[in-house]
């Protein structure tokens, strides 16, 4: 890996203020947000649905502008040379960058002359492409006719036509079936191989992130909260976790119970419907787990699960947002509000007691 | 497992000129028109029936004389005087759905795609106006075909029927960048479709599409002396029949206008849905 020259990117103090439609308010999606991507790496945006993980991609592929702030990618600035960034980058977005009528690789061929390519240079590079990511067999058939993993490659290659230097890929596992998730994974780390290129992967998945990402950025509220390399930002968590899954908890009645057991820190406890969690962290596992049953049994808290490990990505988030992290809502069962750009319409769904509401 | 690019020995390939991105915008839809070609072809039922209908329906109207040759009618009865107006409706019924395809790539993310490439707006635009500008030609010379079939003649010839195509492009080019325009503000398709409709019929009877002005009652005519679509149809009226409108030049010159205005109107579109992202 060629040592980090210029950044990928430098986002300095981005804001992005959404005004309000009609009766919708307005959304502040990006409050502030800075961080810089160093080149030749796999970038991973992490954060809950609405944290504002999209809004700075599109900030960044010059799609969308800052309200306030600026950003350069591959040297230029988003604002002023926008060209010339749209020149460097590839964006795979959530939603589809292919003409379903057309086959796969007329879609590349045109992708790719649009962007300049010569004729036959175009035809080259898309058959390469469709070979590199497994689609040779299919190059000749309407996208229509694609499973959502192979529209997801195809999108991928697309974004790759002209050589980027960044490439752009906001949420591309969303979706998918496990199969596809992995073999998405598997392009996405032989894409990280090469020293030129510069993945941005925005993702609500822990686990996507934690394998996939060299550096990461975890995102909430449209402010940057931690970055790091996932090793790093898990060993700065020192000793274990214990996470305790509760039934029909009383979260006042789990933290009184636990007042009288020492040696644990960052307790949070958390209900949502009947189900809740319990999660502390300790520096001796293996005492805290017997001292926490006991303590729940005598307060006779019904618990289920009891398990103690070392630091997670998960405990990363909880440890710096304050709340754990639940991907299926994406806006973390503290149901603060957190993660939904301030708007409080993400949170909708199952009624969530939160750690504050319960204290 | 081999790697995906080619080291950047360049500084990447060179930006597209204008004719090449609007000409790989217009590939597209030209496959997307070839593989779908029931729209197009579902878009003629309409006017198809209404020359068989209007014309037989109508045919006494004929012998009036305000279809006099000299009314601009030739020696067709009215089913020549009307071929021409049904030309140009279905000029305005088949563009009424141009912005369609804009709503389908901002659902689909297409759009995003053109939007984060160095591709000229106006490219993006020109590149689909053409494919519906040549889809429209196709549409008007099957609609002259039928007019034909049914008893009307173009004794403008050759010359006149050319006429009579540049004019249906003229108003195709209008009325597909204003649906354009309007499918990039609203983003809604019912929304787009119901406004097209809406503003459809009134523009074609508040105009001598059916009835010579001398037949409409004074508003009507007031109103349709300054409708577009009277300035289209009476020109196309004009090159089929040989015998141009006395105002022919100022309302080719309003609807080379109003053309001009309309692209413009859709390419600021185009930019205004991307502030809006």
């Amino acid at each position: 890996m060629p040592e980090n020259t210029t950044p990928a990117i430098v986002a300095e103090n981005l804001v992005k203020v959404y005004r309000g439609r009609g009766r919708k308010p307005g959304v502040r999606a990006l409050d502030g947000l800075s961080f810089t991507v160093p080149e030749g790496r796999v970038f991973g945006l992490l954060g809950p649905n609405g944290a504002g993980k999209s809004t700075t991609t599109k900030i960044l592929t010059t799609l969308s502008r800052p309200t306030s702030g600026t950003a350069r990618v591959a040297g230029h600035d988003v604002a002023r040379e926008a060209d010339a960034v749209r020149a460097a980058i590839g964006y795979v977005s959530q939603g589809s960058s292919t003409d379903p009528i057309l086959t796969a690789l007329e879609n590349l061929e045109i992708a790719g002359r649009m962007r300049g390519a010569s004729p036959s240079d175009a035809r080259a590079r898309a058959k390469r492409l469709l070979d590199d990511f497994g689609l040779a067999d299919a190059a000749a058939r309407p996208v229509s006719t694609f499973s959502g993993g192979m529209r997801r490659r195809l999108d991928v290659a697309a974004a790759l036509v002209h050589h980027p230097r960044v490439l752009f890929l906001d949420e591309p596992t969303t979706g998918l079936d496990p199969e596809a998730r992995a073999a998405m994974w598997a392009e996405i780390r032989r894409l990280a191989a090469q020293d030129s290129l510069t993945v941005v992967l925005t993702t609500h998945y822990m686990e996507e992130a934690d394998r996939l990402a060299d550096e990461l950025l975890i995102v909430n509220r449209g402010r940057a909260v931690v970055q790091g390399s996932p090793a790093d930002l898990k060993a700065a968590l020192h000793g274990d976790s214990v996470r305790v899954s509760l039934i029909e908890p009383d979260p006042a009645a789990v933290r009184a119970a636990l007042a009288r057991v020492g040696g644990l820190r960052d307790v949070v406890v958390e209900a949502s419907g009947v189900d809740g969690v319990l999660a502390a962290r300790t520096d001796d596992a293996s005492a805290a787990v017997g001292a926490v049953i006991a303590a729940l049994d005598a307060a006779g808290i019904r618990f289920g699960q009891v398990a103690a490990s070392h630091p997670s990505l998960d405990d990363v988030y909880l440890h710096f947002v304050g709340h754990t992290f639940d991907p299926s809502t994406g806006s973390g069962t503290g149901g603060t509000g957190a993660g939904t750009g301030g708007t409080g319409s993400g949170t909708g769904g199952a009624p969530a007691a939160t750690e504050g509401e319960a204290a | 497992m081999t790697t995906i690019a080619i080291p950047a020995t360049a500084a990447g390939p060179a930006r597209a000129g204008w004719f090449t991105q609007t000409g790989q915008v217009l590939r597209r839809w030209l496959i997307v028109t070839v593989r779908q070609v029931w729209g197009p072809v579902m878009s003629l039922v309409q006017p198809i029936i209404w020359i068989l209908l209007f014309g037989q329906v109508f045919r006494s109207l004929g012998e009036l004389p305000q279809f006099a040759p000299s009314a601009g009618s030739g020696t067709g009865g009215y089913i020549a005087y009307l071929v021409p107006g049904i030309l140009m409706m279905t000029v305005l019924y088949s563009g009424a759905w141009a912005g369609t395809g804009y709503i389908d790539d901002i659902n689909s993310g297409v759009m995003d795609q053109y939007l984060s490439s160095p591709i000229r707006r106006s490219a993006i635009i020109t590149g689909q106006l053409t494919q519906q500008l040549i889809v429209n030609v196709v549409q008007s010379l099957v609609v002259l075909g039928i007019g034909w079939l049914g008893g009307a003649r173009y004794p403008g010839g050759v010359g006149g029927l050319l006429v009579a195509l540049g004019v249906a492009t003229l108003l195709a080019t209008i009325f597909c960048c204003a649906s354009t325009a309007i499918a990039l503000i609203s983003r809604n398709q019912i929304a787009l479709i119901s406004l097209s409709q809406l503003i459809v019929l009134p523009a074609t009877f508040l105009s001598t599409t059916m009835m010579p002005s001398a037949l409409l009652p004074d508003w009507v005519a007031a109103v349709a002396r300054w409708n577009p679509m009277t300035w289209a149809v009476e020109l196309g009226r004009g090159g089929l029949s040989g015998e141009y409108p006395d105002a022919a030049w100022l309302q080719l010159a309003g609807l080379v206008a109003l053309a001009a205005l309309a692209f413009t109107w859709a390419v600021r579109s185009i930019r205004a849905y991307q502030r809006s992202i």
